[in-house]
């Protein structure tokens, strides 16, 4: 036990202490605070004050602006009402809702009696129903439970029978006692019933009361139908929101709940804290307080300066500017910042909210690249809706040849496919192998199985196995052919360079390896840095490396004249351009050909624009070297290298027997490949001439030159010998917008991009510039600005990265935006455009339509515009030689025959010198040579724009009696009509002048209801076209002619654009060539087709 | 590109090597176990066999068969100046059925036998097949030959055996294949002239028979036991009877269908 210590009671000073001590100094006793305390209460009064002023009126910086918005909303909605109302009263003074409201009113009041006595009695039915519902109830029960004890006892048991048999009888003579409504509020108390009498007068209440609610409907109808025409007829007259509507907006404006709002970024139907979801939350709305829907209505687009701020640079109150494109996203799923970027979640300032600063990896996109938020979901399209610029960034990204040493997942992969395709291919035969080695064990066993059982088993796992081997070699022939189909569509950005020496002017080659911008500003060819050196070295031994035989065929000279014609006029233009500076004219997905003369050579020039694909000597793979023509007569086989003969002589390879090039066959005569061939070599800078470069045949150098070929790699985007397998030399940009900025190297400018100074010493305006769309922008603006004012031992060091061939600022800003884009996902699968219905197709033929750039000629998108529809030969009436839209062509055309067409457009075996549908039109649909998969996609891709079922289906399209094939005929050949006249016929002379297709083509080419649709109405599918509308009119339901009718039709019942449309899917040439002499010449001078005003 | 066509060849040859080891791997394997299943057949004491004979008879009248159309082969019906008729049911003198296989249906115990060397034969001649029913071992083969001047194509459809369908031109080489199981009977036909029918019994022991057109069969050497005999006819089905065999017995066995009990 511890010692308690004696307590020793406190000292208590018995006296002051002596005067002359020195009095210790006690702060408590000697110093005042007052003052300190005084001015740090003071201080913590105001601090106090100052936090809840901060917190209600400063510091949140969002609680502002929703006050902002609430007064200016306020003010707009009002100005909104007020005109609303303006207009609704103009509608109800009007004398047409006048009489319809009186036409309501006394409906209502005519029938206003009749209705109330109706609906008395319908309340007196209910009452009854009540008044007995109990004791049916009960009743019911109580016999329901005596029926089955009764029938519970079998016959035999006589005695319990009966005796039960009187318990139930008793039961049904019970008597209830109900106090009975008898209407008006008179009352029958304790009138009896029993069960038999409850349950007539119950079924019989529900039988009266449904009469009744019959009858009352049919007494109501005219009012009910006056009231809808009413509505309607209001609904018609007025737009926008009801002055109701906008009321009960204005009320929670005026009383706007100045709070936090926020988004958890969630895919659809998931609960707020989900774990599957984004792990986002948005409270952007905070400040944006204009794209709440619950505020501002879908319907309605607020803008600055409804909100009378149009002056203001601070107000973040508009609506979103596309309604649509919100209606895809919904902001409940979506949020903003997964599309926008920035920092959902922050409040405290505009900066922090936008997320620049440093350390924020996705700060807010600027309006430039406002599309790079559509690519992180939207990664499989090639062309997304709404997004011009990222579908300018893909197609650049790819057109340009980024593609050639950047892979992107997705991208121009036929390589990668082929070997997937190789493996799958192995894995089957390894697995048809294993099955044949045990088809003949299993029945071994099955022989000697020890019962009939086991061996019918066995025997049929055996027989099973043989039909699976022989669905296996279906598959393996298809991978074979989808193998085909991959070597097929390989295409190289660039030329085949093993064809130099055959095609090139060799002076002209260091030239243009050192100053390609110049030679050609709008080149794909990026600019590389390279000395003189090293611009000799690569000369050289690309010179080398080319093929040198068999030689070319000579070529006479052809008519420069007729050339210029057939160059402006077959569709050249929509790929390439020609003339510069002002003077250019074309389209910038191919070369600009206005220097070609001064590099090409003429006999190669013929070959190319006979047949681009050709190839002076195919390519095995499996060899890795292009064969020739020894090669083949070793074998005893002509040189002859072609789609259909595309295996090697020597090991029976799939051979490259195209060159890997986009350019089409045009299927000119070697007449005109001649002419147009002499008219580009008239394309030259006059007196331009190029020094001699015979150091191009020394051997020495082309070893020099072989590595810095590798080094830059040039095999990435060009063909050339010994370098077929060059891989990529980039850097993957797949996911380069999520790299953090450390990994981005900035080099010398690390620190001047966290202070804003722009590599050309200005400060930059928009701030630092140290995150990806700084490093971006300036990597593409200059590439060698990352190597400035380094020290490098070796030449080879430096960035490798060529200046790029982006020739505007907004072709750079759609690259930049494609790259921001390219992020590794951060939002759950569920939001990944993944579609696997008919937008999948849609999706996969983008790809296939951007890589032929059939957009060069055709409209394929609503809206969207050709290169073609801009060129100054196709404006006003000359609009018509344009190639046809195809908006609604997977509605139009029969999939079959579109197959065909795609695969051959001539539509003709031997005779190719021509269209096969608009043979009228100078511009040629060229053959693609497309690969079976490509066709089959772009089939699928334009049924599925047009909304058609898959597989297709042709409907029985009736065929006509002799006496609706001759109305049919009257009509046809009618002079309100006469369709041959613009129509082809067959006549070679008419046919040059005509301006729409063969009839004889409609039946296998065109679908029934498209062509119903067409007749009736053609500008609505097509504005423009030269097919006149107004040819039917509308008549008691079906299209009638719109003409003067001759006599057979008069009679006729049925629908006259149906009876047409059939007619011309049985034209045969025998009737067409009997209806040619028979049509009458259109009336001159006046329109020949009566309403068709602006048909051609 | 390079990498993957050195994959190829260097799969294409793992696949050769697999492929090889696997092969010799099975066929040792087959070998020891038919070794031990094909076991040497049951030597049987001739001096103390038996013998079952009898007749199978037809009680009641045979249905009236329609004459076969041949006019769809031009060949077959020349064949045949006067309409042949089907053989479901042939009946001789008394009653007497034709093409009823008789045999040993139970009583033989484990015992094995050794399958005869010479093969047993099913013409096609005039587009009939001669026999319409044969019956053979399991593991005998069964000789195919056609003697017409048509296309046949011999087509068995076993419910316990292997089905095969093989075609066979005038002058081609006799078609020869075995069954494996024992199975009464396998219908047979040609898919080019459908009404080309027979029947092929296989059994896994040797006592068996078809009767001729006096409906008659003998069943010898027989073991002493008690066995039962079975018959069985295309239309009828099977009827049966047991007996006992005695130490070089001669025992009478006659069986008899009734024709109203046909299955159609």
């Amino acid at each position: 036990m511890p010692e308690i210590p004696p307590e020793v009671p406190p000292k208590i000073p018995t006296a002051l202490p002596a005067k002359d001590e020195p009095v210790r100094e006690d702060p408590v006793i000697t110093h005042s605070y007052a003052g300190w305390l005084l001015v740090s209460s003071f201080l913590l009064l105001v601090t106090v004050g100052w936090s809840l002023y901060a917190e209600f009126f400063g510091l949140r910086p969002w609680r502002d602006y929703q006050r902002r918005f609430g007064d200016a909303y306020t003010k707009y909605l009002k100005g909104q009402i007020k005109d609303q109302r303006k207009l609704e009263d103009q509608v109800y003074a009007s004398a047409d809702y006048k009489k319809l409201k009186g036409i309501a009113d006394q409906a209502a009041q005519a029938t206003a009696a009749q209705d109330r006595s109706i609906a008395e009695q319908i309340a007196m039915v209910d009452d009854q129903r009540a008044a007995i519902a109990d004791a049916f109830r009960d009743s019911r029960g109580r016999v329901g439970s005596l029926i089955y004890q009764y029938q519970e006892v079998p016959v035999s048991d006589k005695s319990e029978k009966q005796s039960r048999l009187e318990k139930l009888n008793t039961a049904r003579k019970l008597v209830y006692k109900v106090d009975w409504p008898l209407g008006g509020g008179r009352v029958q108390s304790d009138k009896e019933f029993n069960y038999d009498s409850l349950t007539s007068t119950f079924t019989g209440l529900i039988a009266q009361r449904a009469r009744l609610v019959e009858q009352r409907g049919e007494i109501d109808k005219p009012a009910h139908d006056a009231q809808a025409a009413l509505a309607d007829y209001v609904s018609t007259h007025l737009v926008g929101l009801s002055s109701a509507t906008l009321d009960g907006l204005l009320h929670s404006a005026e009383n706007l709940n100045v709070t936090l709002r926020q988004v958890n970024v969630n895919p659809t139907g998931a609960q707020i804290n989900w774990v599957g979801g984004a792990g986002l939350v948005d409270r952007c709305q905070s400040c944006h307080v204009g794209t709440d829907p619950a505020l501002v209505p879908a319907g309605m687009v607020l803008t600055k300066a409804d909100l009378g701020m149009a002056k203001s640079h601070d107000v973040p109150f508009t609506s979103h500017p596309d309604a649509e494109l919100l209606a895809d996203h919904p902001l409940e799923k979506f949020g903003c910042s997964p599309c926008h970027g920035g920092n959902g979640r922050a409040l405290d300032s505009v900066e922090k909210a936008h997320g620049r600063y440093e350390h924020w990896l996705w700060p807010l996109f600027y309006p430039e690249n406002y599309n790079a938020g559509c690519q992180q979901c939207h990664a499989s399209d090639m062309v997304t809706e709404h997004g011009d610029v990222i579908n300018e960034g893909r197609q650049l990204y790819r057109q340009r040849g980024c593609i050639g040493c950047h892979r992107y997942q997705g991208f121009d992969n036929q390589d990668e496919q082929l070997i997937n395709a190789r493996q799958e291919l192995h894995q089957l035969a390894t697995q048809k192998t294993q099955n044949e080695l045990e088809i003949p064990r299993l029945q071994k066993r099955g022989d000697q199985a020890p019962d009939n059982v086991t061996a019918q088993r066995l025997y049929a796992e055996a027989t099973d196995l043989t039909v699976t081997d022989s669905r296996m070699d279906g598959q393996l022939e298809q991978l074979l052919d989808h193998t085909h189909n991959l070597l097929q569509e390989v295409k190289k950005v660039g030329p085949d360079l093993k064809e130099v020496r055959m095609k090139l002017n060799k002076d002209w080659i260091p030239y243009w390896i050192g100053y390609t911008h110049e030679f050609r500003p709008t080149t794909k060819m990026p600019q590389f840095r390279l000395s003189q050196d090293q611009i000799q070295a690569i000369a050289a031994f690309i010179w080398q490396s080319g093929l040198t035989g068999p030689p070319l065929d000579a070529q006479n000279p052809g008519d420069a004249g007729h050339g210029k014609q057939l160059f402006e006029s077959r569709g050249c233009l929509a790929c390439h351009s020609i003339g510069e500076g002002a003077a250019l004219m074309g389209g910038n997905f191919a070369a600009n050909l206005s220097r070609v003369a001064e590099k090409e050579n003429y006999n190669y020039l013929v070959r190319w624009i006979h047949d681009p694909r050709q190839r002076t000597r195919p390519y095995c793979p499996l060899e890795k070297r292009d064969i020739g023509p020894e090669d083949y007569a070793k074998h005893n086989l002509p040189y002859v290298f072609d789609l259909d003969h595309s295996r090697c002589p020597n090991d029976g390879t799939e051979l490259e027997v195209q060159q890997p090039t986009v350019m089409p066959s045009l299927r000119l005569t070697m007449d005109d490949s001649r002419d147009i061939a002499s008219y580009l070599m008239t394309q030259k800078h006059s007196g331009m001439t190029y020094a001699s470069a015979d150091y191009m045949d020394n051997p020495a150098l082309a070893v020099t030159g072989k590595a810095l070929v590798r080094n830059f790699g040039c095999a990435s985007c060009h063909e050339i010998s010994g370098m077929e397998d060059e891989g990529r030399i980039g850097t993957e940009l797949t996911n380069e917008g999520s790299k953090p900025v450390e990994r981005l190297d900035f080099a010398l400018y690390t620190t001047d991009a966290k202070r804003g100074i722009l590599p050309d010493g200005k400060e930059s305006p928009r701030g630092p510039w140290y995150d990806s769309k700084g490093f971006f922008d300036q990597k593409l603006a200059n590439p060698a600005i990352y190597d400035q004012g380094k020290f490098h031992s070796d030449p080879l060091e430096a960035l490798r990265m060529p200046m790029p061939s982006l020739h505007s600022k907004e072709e750079r800003d759609a690259v930049v935006t494609f790259l921001l884009g390219s992020v590794d996902p951060s939002l759950p699968s569920q939001y990944m455009y993944q579609p696997t219905d008919r937008r999948k197709a849609i999706q996969d033929g983008w790809w296939i339509v951007t890589k032929y750039n059939c957009i060069g000629c055709h409209q394929i998108d609503i809206g969207q515009k050709s290169v073609m529809m801009t060129l100054p030969m196709y404006q006003g009436d000359a609009k018509a030689n344009l190639p046809p839209v195809l908006t609604s062509e997977g509605a139009r055309v029969n999939p079959d025959w579109l197959k065909g067409f795609l695969a051959n457009p001539s539509l003709s075996a031997t005779d190719t010198n021509r269209n096969g549908v608009r043979q009228y039109l100078q511009v040629r649909m060229p053959t693609f040579y497309l690969s079976n998969d490509e066709i089959r996609k772009l089939v699928l891709f334009f049924e599925a724009s047009s909304a058609q079922a898959q597989p297709y289906i042709a409907p029985q399209v009736p065929s006509l009696t002799t006496e609706e094939t001759a109305m049919a005929r009257s009509l046809f050949t009618n002079p309100a009509a006469p369709c041959l006249k613009c129509h082809m016929d067959g006549n070679p002379a008419h046919d040059l002048s005509a301006s729409a297709p063969n009839f004889l083509l409609a039946r296998d080419r065109l679908r029934l209801p498209w062509t119903e649709r067409w007749v009736v109405e053609p500008a609505s599918i097509i504005p423009g076209t030269a097919m006149p509308s107004g040819l039917f009119r509308r008549e008691n339901g079906r299209w009638v002619f719109n003409g003067p009718l001759p006599p057979a039709l008069q009679q006729y019942p049925g629908d006259h654009a149906d009876l047409l449309v059939r007619y011309m899917f049985q034209m045969t040439p025998q009737e067409q060539a009997a209806l040619v002499g028979k049509t009458p010449a259109p009336p001159r001078g006046t329109a020949a087709h009566g309403a068709a005003a602006g048909g051609k | 590109m390079i990498r993957s066509k050195m994959l190829l060849v260097s799969g294409i040859a793992l696949l050769l090597v697999l492929g090889g080891c696997s092969k010799k791997t099975e066929d040792e394997g087959t070998e020891t176990k038919e070794a031990t299943s094909s076991a040497p057949a049951t030597p049987i004491d001739m001096s103390t066999v038996g013998d079952v004979s009898g007749k199978i008879t037809l009680n009641g009248t045979a249905p009236t068969l329609k004459p076969i159309n041949m006019s769809a082969e031009p060949y077959c019906s020349k064949a045949h100046p006067t309409p042949v008729t089907p053989q479901d049911v042939v009946v001789g003198s008394g009653g007497a059925l034709q093409n009823v296989v008789v045999y040993v249906k139970d009583g033989l115990g484990d015992r094995t036998f050794d399958v005869p060397k010479d093969s047993v034969q099913l013409q096609q001649k005039g587009c009939m097949y001669e026999p319409h029913v044969v019956a053979l071992m399991a593991g005998q083969t069964l000789q195919v030959v056609n003697a017409d001047q048509t296309t046949h194509n011999i087509h068995p459809i076993p419910k316990d055996n292997r089905e095969w369908n093989k075609s066979q031109p005038p002058g081609a080489s006799p078609i020869e294949d075995t069954f494996a199981r024992a199975e009464v009977s396998i219908p047979v036909k040609c898919n080019v002239h459908p009404w080309m029918k027979s029947y092929i019994a296989v059994f896994k022991q040797p006592y068996f028979v078809v009767t001729g057109a006096d409906g008659s069969f003998d069943l010898k050497n027989l073991p002493p036991g008690t066995y039962t005999i079975e018959a069985w006819q295309e239309k009828y089905g099977t009827v049966d009877q047991q007996v006992t065999v005695g130490a070089k017995e001669l025992k009478t066995v006659n069986l008899t269908f009734n024709a109203a009990a046909s299955g159609d």
